[in-house]
């Protein structure tokens, strides 16, 4: 494969560079951006317009599916359960739960009177209903892995609906929180996709997959009456295009889309309008296979990571929009986060690789412009450990075929997930042995164990602990280099209010149009 | 005559017949399929085999090849594996889209630029000249995505004259379309002019040191009529070529452009169906701008013939004898 350079990313660095270097003539300083979106009082009746990348026309309005398209379901539907923003589960259809002694049975006791979009009431039925759609293999759910423990799910009266574990679970709710588990009336899955019956705060007027698409408030929202009166979803599959959207004010906000820092510029000294930031969104890795003969070896993925610093890959590839990630995979917002730093040490690093006979090791790092950030993250990181001798080629290959071809192929790469998972199905979906999304295809018996025992243990400060214990295990032994959490640069328009967005919660209850 | 224009439709079809056959195969080389596109990542090796044996990818390629063949001839591309719609509908939507931007383009580009080649070179040496000259350069090295880009600026964002993308998708109506169009239109004319500009422009010069150009203007002959009555119409010869290469592209699909603009016509299409490995739909999107190709070729052969009757005789082996016999 050869490096190429994308025409468009190509243009995008010239104007960038242009604005960039108007901004140093000035004696700009590096970007600086609002921390957060403004907030006040939105006026009645407003339409927002909102431009989002559609995953294919193929796309379907069928939560459980790993199509769905993921801007509607928040507005069309609610979950048994929800995440905060230190990551614990809070109420949304469910009041209040709880589990038996040993954490396998959980009763969730739903919230009364909350009707869905055609007028039935929702009943734990449709909950149960929901959950088996979820863990039937045709359906092919990306949530249905970590739902695997479930062995039973009974409608025990119209509000209570329990759960029966294979597998003690002591943190089993917070695997409701997925955006897979969007709650579906009964006997729904084969229109569910086109019609989009909820309970949530919008009821959908129009679907097209890959197009259009408009809701409109629902009256009768248990939580109350959303702030808007309707949303019109556009799809615009190319980043620039929407850009271009926004700069001409045809759209409000646009979702999905983590600015590169040039293009951010652009858009926050636009009249009309300004980037907000969502903290830690982007969680970036460099995976080293684990199956690979370059990364096998504990000490050459020691060496990896003792040698470069994430400070400086946050400093020059993200101008420090997020976290030093420390090869921690859990973000700092997470009450369960690991507040440790490992050494940095590229002489310590030099010796490691000398023992080992490696002291020219020098391979390949992919990357792509599937993310604006992938090639900026990539050539930091291969300058950074050059100091201990281990010489990255950066090859660049296209994007459309990057996490089928090079993903889990390739020894070393950049990859990004979002943030925002529970710390339970973080570690045990991305990190566990043989578990899917193992990226990295790392394996090791003892982590499997810990996070069996954090699960089993019912007590909340030694089960933290485990999962601690977990994260301390990651960052010594595993295949993942977690070298930064970026900040998501959303574009948006300044008429724009209350716009609040963390993990994979959106609120589109309070979401806005600035008054006057 | 007729004996030509049949074997120019001969060629033309084996032209057709071979594209589809690299296009069919080409296809088929692409990294990853539409099984694991259209599953997502964390496809189980499992369900990308059963969804590949249903959509029939795991049957032989040389069957394939011949049933779909036979199938395109009468017009039927089949079903799209991502939306399931007919491939045929899909791309004659979209193909009118396309041609809503192209058809002005083409008018408006191949007029202006064959007037402002003839007159460049009825004041060769001139300062609009130059001017001309310079600005079709310019323009000849600007890729069309900056043109667009700055035109999107300009008349989207600084002066919001036009939108600077469509919304509404493939279901947009001919209204919603029509102002949408003028920006991708004239990024098409201003990539497109240059050349036949320049082509016109030389061709132009040519005819105006002819003999017959000179004996004209001796006899008194206005010089706009030499210029517009005897050199163009003869000018025009060479150029046609460039013309029907410049049509060819700007119909089959404007890829880069369209996806600027999000306009929904084939290049943008095609674009989608790449990257979700839609193959029929990638296949026949590829026929129809090898169609538009041949088309516009046999078009500019046959204009030519028309202008030009040297040409008709030319083709005719008796005739090429007696030319030989004059020669010697």
């Amino acid at each position: 494969m050869v490096p190429t350079i994308d025409r468009r990313q190509f243009l995008g660095g010239l104007l960038g560079g242009a604005t960039a270097l108007g901004l140093a003539a000035c004696g700009a300083p590096a970007l600086t951006l609002p921390e957060r979106a403004a907030t006040g009082t939105a006026r009645a009746g407003a339409t927002m317009r909102i431009a989002r990348p559609a995953a294919s026309a193929a796309e379907t309005l069928d939560p459980a599916s790993s199509l769905s398209a993921y801007e509607y379901l928040g507005a069309l539907y609610n979950r048994v359960v929800k995440l905060d923003r230190e990551g614990e589960t809070v109420p949304d259809l469910a009041t209040e739960w709880s589990s038996n002694a040993d954490a396998t049975t959980w009763d969730f006791a739903l919230r009364p009177g909350v009707r869905f979009h055609d007028g039935r009431e929702l009943t734990a039925r449709d909950v149960r209903y929901t959950f088996q759609h979820i863990l039937d293999p045709e359906t092919a759910s990306p949530q249905a892995g970590p739902l695997e423990l479930v062995e039973e799910i009974e409608a025990v009266d119209t509000t209570t609906v329990r759960f029966r574990l294979g597998t003690p679970n002591a943190e089993f709710p917070s695997l409701l929180t997925a955006y897979q588990c969007y709650v579906i009336p009964e006997d729904s899955a084969g229109e569910i996709g086109r019609t989009g019956i909820g309970t949530g705060p919008f009821v959908l007027e129009s679907y097209t997959p890959a197009g259009a698409g408009v809701v409109r408030a629902n009256e009768d929202y248990f939580d109350g009456r959303a702030t808007l009166d309707r949303i019109e979803f556009y799809s615009i599959q190319d980043t620039s295009a929407r850009v271009n959207a926004l700069l001409a004010r045809q759209v409000d906000l646009l979702s999905q889309t983590n600015l590169d820092n040039p293009t951010a510029r652009v858009v926050a000294n636009s009249p009309g309008t300004t980037v907000a930031r969502v903290e830690n969104a982007q969680w970036y890795t460099i995976p080293m296979l684990y199956t690979s003969e370059e990364f096998a070896d504990p000490v050459m993925r020691q060496a990896m990571k003792l040698a470069y610093d994430p400070r400086a890959v946050l400093s020059t590839a993200l101008q420090g929009t997020g976290t030093p990630g420390w090869d921690n995979p859990v973000p700092p917002q997470l009450k369960a986060w690991l507040d440790e730093e490992r050494e940095h040490d590229p002489e310590k690093a030099k010796a490691l690789l000398k023992s080992i006979g490696r002291e020219d090791f020098s391979t390949r790092i992919y990357t792509s412009a599937y993310e604006p950030n992938f090639t900026a993250i990539a050539t930091a990181f291969a300058s950074q450990v050059k100091e201990a001798g281990i010489r990255l080629q950066i090859t660049n290959t296209a994007a459309d075929s990057y996490y089928t071809q090079i993903w889990m192929a390739e020894p070393l790469m950049v990859s990004y997930w979002f943030t925002g998972r529970p710390i339970d199905q973080l570690l045990n979906q991305i990190f566990r042995s043989g578990s899917s999304y193992n990226e990295s295809a790392w394996s090791n018996e003892e982590f499997d164990k810990l996070l069996d025992a954090a699960r089993a243990d019912t007590n909340d400060d030694s089960r933290l602990q485990k999962y601690q214990d977990a994260q301390r295990l990651i960052i010594e032994d595993s295949a993942d280099l977690t070298p930064v959490f970026g900040d998501r640069l959303v574009g948006l328009s300044e008429e724009v209010v209350n716009y609040d967005e963390y993990g994979f919660e959106f609120d589109y209850l309070a979401l806005g149009l600035k008054e006057g | 005559m007729a004996r030509l224009i049949a074997s120019r439709l001969a060629t033309g079809l084996i032209t057709l017949f071979l594209a589809a056959f690299f296009v069919f195969f080409a296809v088929q080389a692409l990294p990853g399929d539409v099984a694991e596109q259209l599953l997502g990542q964390n496809a189980t090796p499992e369900a990308v085999e059963t969804l590949r044996q249903q959509l029939g990818l795991d049957s032989n390629v040389w069957a394939r090849f011949v049933e779909w063949l036979g199938n395109a001839v009468t017009g039927d591309f089949g079903e799209s594996l991502v939306s399931g719609e007919s491939v045929s509908a899909t791309i004659w939507t979209a193909f009118s889209h396309t041609l809503l931007i192209a058809i002005p383009a083409m008018v408006v580009g191949v007029a202006l630029s064959l007037l402002l080649g003839v007159w460049a070179a009825a004041r060769r040496g001139t300062r609009t000249d130059s001017t001309v000259s310079v600005l079709a350069l310019v323009a000849m090295s600007i890729p069309e995505f900056v043109v667009a880009t700055i035109l999107v600026l300009l008349l989207a964002i600084l002066v919001p004259v036009f939108p600077a993308v469509v919304l509404a998708g493939p279901d947009a109506t001919f209204a919603e379309l029509v102002p949408a169009a003028v920006l991708p239109a004239v990024t098409l004319v201003i990539s497109m002019a240059a050349y036949i500009i320049r082509a016109m422009r030389s061709s132009t010069i040519d005819g105006l040191t002819t003999e017959y150009a000179t004996t004209a203007a001796l006899k008194g002959v206005p010089r706009r009529s030499v210029l517009w009555r005897h050199v163009a119409p003869t000018a025009l010869l060479p150029v046609l070529p460039v013309i029907s290469i410049n049509v060819a592209w700007l119909l089959g699909g404007v890829v880069v452009v369209e996806s600027v603009f999000n306009y929904p016509g084939l290049g943008k299409l095609m674009i989608d169906s790449v990257s979700t490995r839609d193959l029929p739909v990638l296949q026949a999107i590829a026929v129809l701008s090898a169609l538009v190709y041949v088309a516009a070729n046999l078009v500019a052969d046959l204009l030519a013939l028309a202008v030009d009757p040297r040409q008709r005789t030319m083709h005719q082996p008796r005739a090429r004898r007696r030319v030989k016999e004059a020669t010697r």
